[in-house]
């Protein structure tokens, strides 16, 4: 049985947590950091609330895997808040979504 | 208001290599022909640690995947210009690699823009009344009477700063004080989202309202057509 929109976000979601937790160090983009945890998070929700039911793309699941994978083989901070920019787009754009 | 050639310092001479390096060139040809999901991919491998590129194939199913156009394809073969083009900058080691996709960013808007209008120049400065509005060269201008165009480049969202915005904004004022009109913007390799909440945060006193951003989302607008 093919995964949900849903269960994609809420790894997606995950994986973001895990670059936050990389990026804190970063005390002087504390505001930063914030505000992109509230964008972003507030974006993934609505698309797991409009779709969430709906079976994941074909290849979605393994881009997914390939960006859980990505962010946690980050390990400096800087290039952690980086991420935290991509990673959602780049999950957005596996299920079909825009940015 | 009057155009002028940045007198080169010492990190200029420096820049000025890397600006002409063919991997940047080649990058920013490709970026100015791509999707935005192509440039979401070069966002992502030039940032990124894996050099791996089934790796970053995976990540992008919409441009490697099964509802991929087929091998052969011209969108699939600059899709996978593209992802080497990216893996060769993020070969470069930390401190080149920043300079390399500063670079890119830069090269990336003056292609787009040549679409748009002319002429389209680099590194100049700007005068008002003879005096130079700011202490850093813009990085790239459309010098066109009556429909000047002044714009700083980031990679990412990061790069929009206080000062960025002030020097911005001064000379967005310097050209209306003389009865001119001068288009200011910032060009900002990274999702929309992320720049306008930096933008929020970093603007202090400064009219938002008179700077145009231009996000990965929508970088064919300096083109002058919609996104793709």
């Amino acid at each position: 049985m093919s995964t949900t929109v849903a269960a994609l976000i809420d790894r997606a979601r995950a994986a973001f947590e895990a670059l936050a937790t990389t990026a804190e160090p970063v005390s002087d983009e504390f505001q930063y950091l914030a505000d992109l945890e509230t964008v972003w998070g507030a974006r993934l929700k609505a698309v797991s609330d409009a779709r969430g039911t709906e079976p994941a793309p074909i290849g979605a699941e393994a881009a997914l895997e390939a960006l859980e994978a990505e962010a946690a083989a980050i390990t400096d901070p800087h290039r952690a808040i980086d991420w935290m920019s991509t990673l959602p787009q780049v999950a957005l754009a596996a299920l079909g979504e825009a940015a | 208001m009057q155009f002028m050639e940045a007198r080169p310092d010492g990190r200029a001479v420096v820049y000025a290599h890397i600006q002409a390096d063919p991997l940047v060139l080649r990058a920013a040809d490709l970026l100015a022909a791509g999707t935005t999901t192509q440039r979401l991919l070069a966002r992502a491998v030039m940032n990124g640690e894996s050099a791996d590129p089934v790796h970053w194939r995976a990540m992008f199913p919409t441009l490697f995947g099964a509802g991929a156009p087929a091998v052969g394809d011209p969108v699939r073969e600059r899709s996978e210009a593209i992802l080497a083009a990216s893996l060769e900058v993020a070969d470069r080691g930390e401190q080149t690699r920043s300079q390399f996709r500063g670079a890119i960013v830069e090269a990336l808007t003056e292609r787009l823009l040549a679409q748009r209008t002319a002429p389209v120049r680099r590194e100049r400065r700007i005068l008002f009344d003879g005096k130079p509005a700011e202490i850093h060269p813009y990085d790239v201008t459309v010098e066109r009477d009556g429909a000047g165009e002044a714009w700083d480049c980031k990679w990412g969202a990061r790069g929009i700063k206080a000062d960025v915005l002030h020097q911005l904004d001064d000379a967005r004022r310097g050209a209306t004080d003389e009865g001119g009109k001068l288009l200011v913007g910032l060009v900002v390799f990274d999702a929309r989202r992320s720049c306008e909440v930096r933008l929020v945060r970093e603007k202090g006193p400064v009219a938002l309202e008179g700077l145009k951003l231009i996000a990965l989302e929508g970088l064919d607008r300096l083109a002058g057509r919609k996104p793709s």
